[in-house]
């Protein structure tokens, strides 16, 4: 076993971990309370919005920032697209059938990316990275300190947005019901096109990070989305606190169990281990459905 | 309520997603190019392959098979589609006696059932006469005993064990264990008191950190060996994991792809960890331009790669023939030059080598008894001549080297040695190539 001054570093690549994954989790959050569609295309969005700012900075010689400001536009813009053209025909339809349909996109961004940047190596250092500081004997770049500080902000930021903005009521009011909430005034479409634009930006930001911290590959950026779902469903994608502490467990568990040489290599399953607990620990106290109350679509 | 939602903000946010989308096209048609190595080294324009006549053959084509991983994480399609090129410049130089070479590769997933109904497809559906460009995580295991039974020598770039066992197989590359003991006796080399050696989580891992253990005690070093799940999703705590373990005098062998080692080595750079230990080895894959571009120059010199093939900007015949085939035949091949590149090469040469010498009509027993009197074959691509051979097992390239970044490129840091003998499968070898001295150009 490790010492404690081992575990030192994982706890500093959990946090930053936990902390891009919380952004994720809240965003698909964010997007399923307002419009009852669990995003599983969150990742290959990201993935996408990485590979772009790539391209601009390496093929096209773009300076860094307008290149990240670019690519994250351009994932904001596919997820807009994605809920204001496929979003309406889907609307009334089960919350499995529109979970599956952004699998659909997720897997079509899949084969576009590697059909235009195939599996080569290639990396991608954001400025952030190339500056650290030491906490103890544990180095820490300002790309750690974002991706946390930024999951911190975002998580809480989003849960003040929807208590004390009328656009957030108007999104706490989609997810209790669509229709009584549309014959109050409110433009359900308007709205809903608001989550699916913030949930891009989220996304494309995520990816960003992830390529930094993880590396610029478009599998593995697609799927780790798997975390941070992981992290929405222990919140019963309803609560952004719950989100945000459970994407900082999944990230510290995965991270804490790297240097433990027996158990290294099945810390892949936390996400899964983690969520399949909570959500059997949760359904002691009630019945769990996708589509009605408890984990519900949103609008029980 | 209402005047959050006026039209103003609805028109804006088309127009956002109209930029949005534009923009989109826009990268999507940038990033379609511009994203292959730039060939360094001499090249022609014109190569010549096989005949070298420039004329185009028009008898009946001469079928050629091969299988690929091609899965998330493993993509060793970059060796049959440059095996491809190489039987591409063939056939644009007068074929192989009048006859194009028609080359059929197919790809697999580790799926055993897979593999052995692909082989049977290759060999009875498309009645391919030989195989060269096994570039497979298991194909060599699933599918030896049937190419034994079908009398067919197979040429490949393996992974899995049987690629060096069985009598029927000769792969142009050491691969990974060979390879992750050649990587380990070059950290040794530099004095190092502790090795921390990790490897992708795929079949036959078991089988290839044997090999480094063995190398690793008969040096007395302590070897502490890991596996991690591909593709990498936590590169960060990877790389100070291993840095951990091999402590500051100590080393870290990788044996990955290319996309996850820069994972890796590029999450310990970040952290400020390339100088925590003293050395950094890695298997032949990352013998790459690519990978050097992709880490910078603070590796330079720092990493030592095993290689089994020659740095692709040597200054040789057969080198740039490989350049020169790459650079007119091979632009699809998205690694561009590198160790993959490189076998998928050497087996297309090798095999139009064997179909040169095909007297009267090309069938399975006519192409592979020419397959399996391959020898000395001469290339400075590799350390010593190639051979097939009549042997229980093949593992001709036991001779390699070690390179290093260098300004974004491979560069030869350590000169041609062998592979050490205490691997009891190399020393048979040797023993082989004492018994039969021609195999690799001696009398």
């Amino acid at each position: 076993m490790p010492s404690w001054h081992d575990f030192q570093p994982f706890i500093v690549t959990g946090l930053a971990l936990g902390g891009v994954y919380a952004l994720s989790g809240a965003g698909m959050v964010v997007l399923y309370r307002t419009t009852g569609v669990l995003n599983l295309a969150f990742g290959a969005v990201g993935a996408m919005s990485a590979l772009i700012a790539w391209d601009l900075i390496n093929n096209s010689l773009w300076p860094e920032w307008p290149a990240y400001g670019v690519a994250v536009l351009i994932a904001a813009g596919i997820t807009l697209a994605y809920g204001v053209i496929i979003g309406p025909a889907l609307a009334r339809r089960d919350a499995l059938v529109k979970a599956t349909a952004t699998l659909g996109l997720a897997l079509i961004l899949l084969g576009a990316m590697s059909w235009i940047w195939s599996d080569k190596a290639r990396s991608q250092v954001l400025p952030t990275s190339t500056h650290a500081f030491d906490i103890g004997q544990v180095a820490v770049t300002w790309t750690q300190v974002i991706a946390f500080g930024l999951g911190v902000v975002v998580v809480f930021g989003t849960a003040a947005f929807l208590n004390y903005t009328n656009l957030g009521t108007a999104m706490r009011g989609l997810a209790n019901d669509r229709e009584i909430t549309a014959t109050l005034g409110v433009p359900v479409r308007w709205v809903e096109a608001q989550a699916w634009l913030v949930s891009g930006i989220l996304s494309g930001v995520s990816g960003l990070l992830l390529s930094d911290l993880v590396g610029l590959d478009a599998v593995s950026l697609t799927f780790l989305v798997i975390s941070s779902l992981a992290a929405a469903l222990i919140a019963q994608l309803r609560s952004l606190l719950i989100t945000f502490f459970a994407a900082l467990v999944v990230g510290l568990v995965s991270a804490l169990a790297t240097p433990i040489t027996s158990i290294s290599e099945y810390r892949n399953m936390a996400p899964f281990v983690i969520a399949t607990i909570a959500l059997l620990v949760i359904s002691r106290k009630r019945e769990i459905s996708f589509t009605g109350t408890g984990l519900g679509n949103g609008r029980g | 309520m209402k005047r959050y939602f006026g039209s103003t903000r609805g028109r804006s946010v088309t127009t956002l997603f109209v930029v949005a989308a534009g923009l989109s096209l826009f990268v999507a048609a940038c990033g379609g190019s511009g994203n292959k190595s730039s060939n360094s080294g001499s090249v022609v324009d014109n190569p010549k392959c096989g005949n070298g006549n420039g004329q185009k053959p028009t008898g009946t084509p001469i079928k050629i098979g091969g299988i690929a991983t091609k899965q998330p994480g493993t993509d060793f399609t970059d060796g049959v589609l440059t095996t491809k090129a190489y039987f591409d410049c063939v056939n644009a130089n007068g074929g192989i006696n009048g006859h194009p070479v028609k080359y059929i590769y197919e790809t697999e997933q580790t799926d055993p059932a897979q593999n052995a109904a692909l082989a049977r497809k290759l060999v009875e559906t498309e009645g391919v006469v030989g195989m060269a460009g096994g570039f497979s995580l298991i194909e060599c295991d699933v599918n030896h005993s049937y190419y034994e039974q079908k009398g067919i020598g197979v040429l490949n770039a393996g992974i899995a064990p049987s690629c060096w066992a069985s009598p029927n197989s000769a792969p142009v590359n050491m691969g990974p264990r060979y390879s992750s003991d050649g990587a380990t006796q070059a950290v040794i080399r530099q004095d190092v008191d502790k090795i921390s050696f990790d490897q992708s989580n795929v079949p036959g891992t078991g089988y290839i950190a044997a090999g480094p253990k063995i190398v690793a005690d008969a040096a007395g070093i302590p070897i502490q060996e890991n596996t991690d799940n591909v593709p990498i999703q936590d590169a960060n705590s990877v790389a100070v994991k291993l840095t951990q373990q091999a402590g500051p005098n100590g080393a870290v062998v990788l044996n990955f792809t290319p996309p996850e080692a820069l994972k890796i080595l590029q999450a310990a750079q970040q952290q400020g960890l390339e100088d925590s230990v003293k050395a950094w080895g890695c298997s032949t894959p990352c013998n790459t331009d690519f990978l050097a571009q992709a880490l910078g120059t603070k590796w330079d010199g720092k990493l030592l790669v095993n290689a089994e093939l020659n740095v692709t900007d040597f200054d040789g015949p057969d080198s740039e023939l490989y350049r020169s085939v790459m650079k007119k035949y091979g632009q699809n091949v998205a690694g561009g030059l590198g160790s993959f590149s490189q076998m998928g090469y050497l087996m297309g040469e090798f095999m139009t080598n064997a179909l040169e010498k095909v007297q009267g009509p090309y069938t399975v027993k006519s192409v592979n008894d020419q397959v399996f009197a391959l020898k000395d074959q001469k290339t400075d691509i590799l350390c010593r001549p190639w051979y097939f051979g009549q042997a229980p097992l093949h593992i001709p390239n036991n001779v390699d080297r070690t390179t290093t970044p260098d300004n974004g490129h491979m560069v030869q840091k350590e000169d041609c040695f062998d592979i050490s003998a205490d691997d009891p499968d190399i020393a048979k070898v040797r023993q082989i190539e004492q018994a039969d001295p021609s195999l690799t150009g001696g009398s």
